[in-house]
């Protein structure tokens, strides 16, 4: 009995990992953020796309690397764009706990629960934002949320209500695009690197099917937010 | 003269040295913000003044930290090789 019950229970995860996976994958996560936050910047979208590596990090290594991830992102992007990223770095590094940890307690296991992973980091991750804007930058740094925000202060809300609104649906669309887009790239990963890790189970094309539909999902709301604010 | 069968070692982390490294992340940020508290504080648009915007993203480290210290507590190191 008690034989077959520990037959029956899947394989530990091995919790050491190679340091030549680390040396390898935080460098490029970092490249990555910057990359996407600079593509962001350039083309103006209703995004930040620059928490796509801090997710990979902190659903394949773990939440503290991607919180190592998420501060060198913010650290080296403030001195190539500027200071105005180096307090948002706080916002990288709440969404890397918050995606390693809930992946880490089987929170990922469906496609359903993975998508709520990411709008859970949407909401914590505004909840950091807000202050920031308000705060430091007085409301605004020139980011494409910034208009939603002053349509927001004309209906007649107070500046933190605006700021917050403004933001979550702003970060909702980017988080969801970002985490299933490194959801995509931990597929593509080496299969000793991801093996263990809760993430959603589906055969064939299907997984294929969800990533693009979660993805669509993200754009959309961008979309729609750029409709509106047309 | 005895051949000795070396095993090369791969070197391996683990979550003490991930939540290490976080520390680490969070302590070069925290070197940083005084003087980018000043650059940003010198911004054309910015209303604050470098003190307050310091105070105000220290208490948020402040904070990261203390999950970091929490981690640390909460966290079984044991699977040490």
């Amino acid at each position: 009995m008690a034989s077959s019950a520990v037959a029956a229970t899947p394989k530990k995860r091995s919790k050491r990992i190679p340091l030549t996976y680390v040396v390898a994958l935080v460098p490029v996560a970092v490249a990555l953020n910057i990359v996407g936050g600079q593509i962001n910047t350039v083309l103006k979208l209703p995004t930040f796309l620059d928490m796509i590596g801090t997710a990979v990090v902190a659903i394949v290594l773990g939440p503290w690397w991607g919180a190592l991830v998420g501060a060198t992102t913010n650290i080296v992007s403030s001195f190539i764009s500027g200071p105005i990223g180096l307090p948002f770095a706080a916002c990288n590094v709440v969404g890397a706990l918050i995606w390693g940890y809930t992946v880490r307690w089987g929170w990922g296991k469906t496609f359903w629960g993975f998508g709520l992973i990411n709008i859970l980091v949407a909401f914590f991750v505004s909840l950091t934002a807000v202050p920031i804007y308000v705060f430091i930058f007085g409301g605004a740094t020139g980011h494409f949320a910034d208009m939603m925000t002053a349509a927001f202060l004309a209906m007649g809300q107070n500046l933190i209500v605006s700021v917050f609104s403004s933001n979550i649906l702003v970060s909702l669309a980017d988080k969801i695009i970002s985490g299933f887009v490194a959801l995509a790239i931990i597929e593509a990963l080496p299969a000793n690197l991801t093996q263990g890790i809760q993430l959603p189970k589906s055969e064939g094309i299907g997984k294929i099917v969800w990533i693009a539909a979660g993805i669509v999902v993200g754009v959309a709301i961008a979309l729609i937010m750029m409709a509106i604010q047309n | 003269m005895q051949k000795k069968n070396v095993e090369k070692k791969e070197v391996t982390v683990g979550a003490k040295e991930g939540i290490g490294s976080g520390i680490i992340g969070l302590g070069v940020l925290l070197v940083l913000l005084p003087s980018f508290s000043q650059k940003i504080s010198d911004l054309d648009f910015i209303n604050s003044d470098a003190f307050g915007i310091l105070a105000g993203a220290a208490m948020v480290m402040g904070i990261l930290v203390g999950v970091a210290g929490l981690a640390v507590i909460l966290s079984k190191f044991d699977d040490e090789s």
